[in-house]
């Protein structure tokens, strides 16, 4: 319990150091607003509660996925990600506390440090739904015990899953079977077993299942997990660097190798992709059901993987160290330029192929326009991204008001590209010209914000 | 001209001075030692000239280039190598000489790297991850990208850090042979010994200002006594001179 709370104080003063404390304090705050406005602005369109319910559920559950997945991209990029600062990477090295414990302590921390800082603000968000009388106390409880739980459940299943693959690929792959064929089979049981269920159908049976699946995937995942160790030195194709600068330049080729080089791989950057997709499939599919609407599949798909192209960013910035680049007789500008390249070739055939797996289900002459959004919207995340975070898309993105001003960026295009793809069912030609020209548009201004970049970063620096 | 030249430069992060009034001179082909303690400003003062910071005020010529004004001139003719960082870990020591080549715009480029890994003794790791290798062949591929267009002047920082003896007096040889063929070294360092056995001139720097400059060789007490006692005077002027100016503020309250 001592370490659990010692990572805990360490994580906070990890933020609250880098960004004050006041900024960070903010953070839950800003968080519940936007959680509140969101929910105001879902009931606006028509959904219900329950659905908006169903939909935090699996946006939680998947976020839990993504923080799990620290365990897949292994030991090299763990240390990227937490530094040499934390407890988790060091202190089985030199404190007779094993690793597994560790493993373990780390995963609760975080749902405490994620339910405290992140979830309940978002729970908070539904307090305007109590008050006007539309969610009883009773259920305002039991969402927040429910999406905590969702989350552990996400953030424990992915670590449980690494932790397989790391014994054995085929165990993996049948795991990931079986999961899939429950789900595809008996999806009603399979989630009477989660803890939706207990939101949904409080009672001493559903509270029990999803305790015993929470326990499980917490105590398996840090049990099964053997994170790699690198018994001998890695080499390079040395003609690997060359074959890729013929992509672009040095900054492309370089940014490439460390993707392709670090843990995960490219698969890193279709996994992120692919959660996404996963999600706004969910929705669209939840929304077709519980609204008479008849949303555009290729405009929603090519906003939402445009926007999830953030993702990229943060691979491709991952192992850089901005001040390095301060040492060479090149512009900041071509620095960027050069990631720019290795952005555009690493998320657009992923997002591209994305939209053909929605083809099975979507009628592909829809998804035809998400070819179009996708690329533009993706332009301008890059550019927003960049310009307002240089080479730290991470550290900077908890600092509260660059946050905010990141999130209203993302929104100014994302909320009337999303409402256009609602509007295709009564107008398909207006709605389908609009959300063309708005990313039109929207990738201009990324464009000239690339621009920009390069020196706004070289004056920073340089502070 | 000199090689390197500052005039009152000053450097502030928030409360802190880093540097204060800096004045020092670096002559061509010199092989000039800034030795000071932790935190007496050494490495503000190299990324103020190699164009990686821009200074509160005053003035800095780098081969006659403004460092501050024209920081990518500068970087073409000048190596630079930082304290304590490591090759990109996913790339390759010949990946990671190429690119610089690639942006330094070299020719010639597998000619400099076999030349350079053979003279710093890392050709049998050249295609291997620079993750997977050991803090010292790490430093000197790092050394490497500091020489590799044959600079005529080098910003160093601790370049002997991590290094087995054998190698430490190797490169001291190699890097005493770059200044006799015409280059200039600045070297920063907190290591006495280090200045004293490669500098040809030492700077002492201690809170942001240089407070004394000598020829190590010329010292009769030795370098170590000299550097203790000039920090400590100028540690004393510094302690008194506030006091000072502090006075009457405490006289008004």
């Amino acid at each position: 319990m001592n370490i659990i709370r010692r990572m805990f104080v360490e994580e906070y003063r990890l933020h609250a150091e880098l960004f004050g404390s006041g900024r960070f304090l903010a953070f839950p705050l800003f968080t519940a607003l936007l959680a509140a406005g969101g929910i105001w602005l879902l009931t606006l369109t028509g959904s219900s509660i329950g659905a908006v319910v169903a939909g935090i559920h699996a946006l939680v559950f998947f976020f839990g996925l993504q923080v799990g997945t620290i365990g897949l991209i292994g030991r090299d990029a763990m240390r990227d990600v937490l530094g040499d600062v934390t407890l988790l990477v060091f202190s089985a090295r030199t404190l007779p506390v094993s690793r597994r414990y560790l493993l373990g302590a780390f995963i609760l921390k975080d749902i405490g440090y994620y339910a405290a800082f992140f979830l309940t603000p978002i729970i908070a968000g539904f307090l305007p739904v109590v008050a006007a009388g539309e969610l009883t106390l009773g259920q305002f409880g039991l969402l927040w015990l429910s999406v905590i739980a969702t989350f552990g459940l996400g953030a424990g299943s992915s670590l449980t899953l690494a932790g397989i693959g790391t014994r054995s690929k085929i165990a993996l792959v049948a795991v990931v079977g079986a999961v899939v064929a429950a789900i595809v089979l008996a999806p009603e049981t399979a989630v009477s077993l989660t803890p939706y269920a207990v939101y949904t159908e409080p009672a001493v049976e559903s509270l029990l299942a999803s305790a015993v699946l929470l326990a499980v995937v917490l105590v398996a995942g840090p049990l099964l997990f053997e994170p790699a160790t690198n018994s001998r030195a890695r080499r390079g194709d040395p003609d690997r660097y060359r074959q890729l600068k013929r992509l672009g330049d040095a900054f492309t080729a370089r940014s490439l190798l460390e993707v392709a080089r670090s843990s995960g791989s490219v698969w890193k950057v279709a996994f992120s992709l692919g959660v996404l997709f996963a999600v706004a499939a969910l929705l669209l599919d939840r929304l077709a059901d519980v609204t008479a609407l008849d949303p555009s599949g290729g405009i929603a798909f090519g906003t939402l993987l445009g926007l999830g192209s953030f993702t990229t960013y943060n691979w491709l910035t991952q192992a850089d160290k901005p001040r390095e680049f301060l040492r060479y007789p090149k512009a900041l500008t071509i620095v960027y330029r050069g990631k720019f390249r290795a952005f555009l070739l690493l998320s657009v055939p992923i997002g591209v192929g994305y939209l053909a797996i929605a083809a099975l289900w979507y009628p592909p002459a829809d998804l035809l326009v998400g070819l179009v959004v996708f690329p533009l919207v993706s332009v301008y995340v890059f550019g927003l991204t960049a310009y307002l975070t240089g080479l730290s898309p991470n550290e900077l993105l908890f600092d509260t008001p660059l946050f905010a001003l990141y999130g209203a960026g993302l929104a100014m295009l994302a909320v009337p590209l999303l409402v256009a793809s609602l509007a295709h069912g009564t107008a398909p030609q207006q709605s389908t010209g609009f959300a063309v020209g708005l990313s039109v548009l929207a990738a201009g201004v990324g464009w000239l914000l690339l621009g920009r970049t390069g020196d706004r970063w070289h004056n920073r620096l340089r502070e | 001209m000199p090689a390197v030249e500052t005039t009152g430069l000053r450097k502030r992060y928030g409360e802190l001075i880093a540097l204060d009034e800096l004045d020092l001179t670096v002559d061509r082909g010199e092989l000039y030692g800034l030795l000071g303690p932790n935190g007496s400003g050494k490495t503000t003062t190299i990324e103020i000239l190699t164009g990686q910071r821009t200074p509160t005020a005053g003035q800095a010529r780098v081969l006659g280039a403004d460092p501050v004004a024209d920081p990518i001139e500068v970087r073409k003719s000048i190596g630079i190598l930082p304290e304590r960082e490591d090759p990109p870990s996913f790339l390759t020591p010949r990946e990671y000489l190429e690119f610089v080549g690639e942006v330094r715009e070299l020719e010639g480029i597998d000619d400099r790297i076999d030349r350079w890994a053979r003279k710093l003794g890392f050709r049998g790791v050249l295609d291997t991850l620079s993750a997977d290798l050991s803090e010292g062949q790490r430093q000197r591929v790092m050394l490497a990208q500091v020489f590799i267009h044959e600079p005529e002047l080098a910003f160093i920082d601790e370049p002997l850090v991590n290094l087995d003896p054998l190698m430490q007096a190797e490169l001291k040889e190699q890097l005493k042979a770059y200044c006799e063929a015409g280059n200039t070294l600045f070297l920063s360092t907190h290591f006495v010994e280090v200045a004293e056995q490669l500098c040809t001139e030492v700077g002492i720097i201690a809170d942001g200002s240089l407070v004394a400059e000598r020829d190590p060789q010329s010292l009769a007490d030795g370098l170590l006594a000299t550097f203790e006692t000039e920090v400590a005077a100028a540690s004393e002027q510094k302690q008194t001179g506030e006091t000072t100016s502090r006075q009457p503020q405490e006289g008004k309250q």
